[in-house]
C-alpha cells in the first residue's frame, strides 16, 4: 500500500494561493460541472438553447420599445440604438447571472461538500464559467443585429472583445466567492445580491448612452466598474476603437482586486463556514 | 505496517447553532438592532481518541445523533476539528448515495465521470473505467439513462461500484447495506473482502448490528459524541444490544455539554 497522501488536520496550509492551485488541479471537474450547468437548462425544456437567449431578447425588446419607439432615440453614440442596447444587456446580464450563480453554487453543492474533500471554490468557478458560456451564446443575436442593420464588423478589433469578457470572468469569480461565503451564513443574502446586481447593471449605462445623462451625474456612472467592461466591449466589438486609459485601469484593477479579495475572504472563512453548511 | 491508517487525537467538533432568527441576513440585521447575537456551540463529537490500523475494518455504532456521520466527515477531511487532531494516511473515498453527490438529472455515465473528477481522477482515466464500473453494477444497458429513472437498488449498486473501483486506501461506508437486495449485498460483501485483502481500511457506520458484528474487527460505540465502548466487534455490539434493551444502564451526559 502506498500512503502518499496524508491528511493532517493540524497542518496549516497557505489558503490564499491554494485557491488558484485548485482551479488547475481540478480542471477536469470544473469542465464537467460547467457542462452540467450549461446543459441542465436545455435538457428538460422545450425551448432548448433558446432559453439562454430568451432573457436578453425580452429585456432588449422592452428597452427598445421604450427608448426607440416611445422616446425616439434611434442612435446612441453614432451607432444604432439596438446594437448599443444588446451589447450592454448581454454584458450586464453575464455579470448578474454569474455573481448570483457563483454565490449560490457552494450552498447548492452542500451534499458533496459535506462528504468529500473537494475544494469548494471549484464549484463557484464552474458556475462563473457556465455563465460565460451562456454569454458567448448570447453574442449571436448581437452579430445578427449588426448584420441586419448594416453595421460593419471591425475585424481588426472584434476578437479583442474577449479581453473585457475574460476580466469580467475574474471579477465575477471574486465577487461570487464573497457572496458564497455570506450565503452560507444567511441564505437570503442571494436576494439582496439580486437587487444589488440589478442596481449596478442599471447604473452601468447598459441601456442608455452616457451622453444622455447630465454632466453632473456622469462621474457616478464612470465610477461603476461594470460601465468600463461594457464600454471596452463595445469599443472592440463594433466601434473598432481602442479603449482609453481609464477603461483599462477600471477593468484590470477591479478584476484583480475582486479576485484577490474573494479568494482571500473565502479561504479565510471556509473553516468557519463548513460547520454551518 | 507501522503507522496507523487513521489517528484521532482528543477530537472535538462543535457546530454553531444559531439562536437567532433562522439564519437569515434580514434576521441578523434585526437581531443586531435588538442587540441579540447569541450563538450556541453544540458538540457533535466530544474528546474522542482512537486509532485504526491499516487493513482493519472498523465499525461505528450508536443511536441517532451520536456523532457517527460527523466522525466520518472529519476523517474525510471535510470538517476541521474544533479541538484536537486527525491524521489520515492514504486516499479516502466515501460511498456517496443519491442527494449526496450523485445527480438525479445526469446519466449513469456522467455521474461516474463526475465522481471520478471529485476524487481527483482525470477524465480520460475515468472514461476507460466507465464500462467496468457499469458492468459490476449490472447497469450496462443504462449507461445513458438519467439516474432519476433508477430504482434505489440500482442507485446503491452504482454508488458502491464507483467508490470501490477507485481503490481507495480508506473506504468510508455510511449505511451502504441499508438498500439493495440480498444478491447485491452478497456481491458488495465479496468486493469488500477483496478490497480488505488488498490492504484497504474500511470504516463503516450502520444501525445493522448483525452486519457490523459480522464484518468489523473492532467497533466504536458513540453516544452524544463521546466514546462509550471501543473494542472487539462481538463484544461491543453485545454490550450495545444489552444497553439498548435496558436504557438506564449506560447513560451518558446531556448532548452538547463539553
Amino acid at each position: 500500500m502506498t500512503t502518499t497522501t496524508v491528511y493532517d488536520s493540524a497542518e496549516q496550509r497557505l489558503p490564499f494561493l491554494t485557491t488558484f492551485k485548485h482551479f488547475w488541479e481540478y480542471r477536469d471537474l470544473i469542465k464537467l460541472l460547467t457542462v452540467k450547468k450549461v446543459t441542465a437548462r436545455y435538457k428538460r425544456s422545450v425551448l432548448g438553447v433558446w432559453w439562454t437567449l430568451l432573457n436578453p431578447i425580452l429585456t432588449t425588446l422592452i428597452y427598445f420599445v421604450v427608448f426607440e419607439k416611445l422616446f425616439g432615440r434611434d442612435s446612441a453614440d453614432e451607432f444604432p440604438y439596438l446594437i448599443y442596447l444588446i451589447s450592454g444587456i448581454i454584458v450586464a446580464g453575464f455579470f448578474s447571472e454569474a455573481v448570483i450563480a457563483c454565490g449560490s453554487a457552494i450552498v447548492g453543492s452542500r451534499g458533496i461538500l459535506q462528504r468529500m474533500q473537494v475544494p469548494p471554490e471549484v464549484f463557484s468557478f464552474a458556475a462563473a464559467i457556465a455563465a460565460a458560456v451562456n454569454f458567448v451564446i448570447s453574442v449571436v443575436p448581437l452579430v445578427a443585429a449588426m448584420v441586419l442593420l448594416g453595421v460593419e464588423i471591425p475585424w481588426n478589433t472584434v476578437f479583442l472583445a474577449v479581453i473585457p469578457a475574460a476580466f469580467l470572468l475574474l471579477l465575477v469569480t471574486g465577487l461570487g466567492l464573497i457572496v458564497a461565503s455570506a450565503a452560507v451564513f444567511f441564505y437570503d443574502v442571494i436576494d439582496f445580491v439580486k437587487v444589488l446586481t440589478q442596481l449596478i447593471s442599471l447604473g452601468s449605462a447598459s441601456f442608455f448612452s452616457l451622453s444622455w445623462v447630465s454632466e453632473r451625474y456622469q462621474p457616478i456612472i464612470k465610477a461603476n466598474p461594470l460601465f468600463h467592461y461594457i464600454d471596452m466591449f463595445r469599443k472592440f466589438f463594433y466601434r473598432g476603437e481602442m479603449p482609453d486609459a481609464l477603461n483599462w485601469m477600471m477593468v484590470v484593477g477591479s478584476a484583480v482586486l475582486a479576485l484577490g479579495l474573494g479568494a482571500y475572504v473565502f479561504s479565510r472563512s471556509w473553516k468557519n463556514l463548513v460547520v454551518r453548511l | 505496517m507501522s503507522d496507523p491508517a487513521i489517528e484521532v487525537i482528543n477530537l472535538s467538533l462543535a457546530y454553531e447553532v444559531d439562536k437567532r432568527l433562522a439564519g437569515t441576513f434580514k434576521g441578523a440585521l434585526i437581531d443586531r438592532l435588538r442587540n441579540r447575537t447569541e450563538r450556541e456551540k453544540f458538540f457533535a463529537v466530544n474528546d474522542v481518541t482512537f486509532q485504526i490500523e491499516a487493513g482493519e475494518t472498523f465499525g461505528i455504532i450508536g443511536p441517532n445523533g451520536a456523532g457517527k456521520s460527523t466522525m466520518l466527515a472529519v476523517i474525510a477531511g471535510v470538517l476541521p476539528p474544533t479541538i484536537g487532531r486527525v491524521v489520515v494516511r492514504g486516499k479516502v473515498a466515501p460511498i456517496i448515495g443519491l442527494g449526496a453527490g450523485l445527480d438525479n438529472e445526469m446519466t449513469a455515465r456522467e455521474n461516474i465521470l463526475l465522481y471520478g473528477a471529485l476524487f481527483g481522477r482525470s477524465n480520460a482515466d475515468m472514461k476507460e473505467r466507465v464500462l467496468k464500473i457499469l458492468t459490476w453494477a449490472e447497469l450496462d444497458d443504462h449507461e445513458y439513462q438519467p439516474v432519476r429513472t433508477f430504482s434505489s437498488g440500482m442507485v446503491a449498486r452504482l454508488a458502491f461500484s464507483v467508490a470501490t473501483d477507485i481503490q481507495p486506501d480508506i473506504l468510508l461506508a455510511d449505511e451502504v447495506f441499508a438498500v439493495g437486495d440480498e444478491r447485491f449485498r452478497n456481491k458488495a460483501e465479496e468486493r469488500m473482502r477483496s478490497l480488505l485483502s488488498g490492504g484497504t481500511t474500511v470504516m463503516m457506520v450502520s444501525h445493522n448490528l448483525r452486519q457490523i458484528a459480522e464484518h468489523c474487527d473492532r467497533v466504536l460505540w458513540l453516544d452524544h459524541g463521546r466514546i462509550v465502548e471501543i473494542g472487539p466487534a462481538e463484544q461491543v455490539t453485545k454490550l450495545y444490544k444489552e444497553a439498548s434493551m435496558n436504557p438506564t444502564e449506560k447513560a451518558v451526559g446531556e448532548p452538547g455539554t463539553p
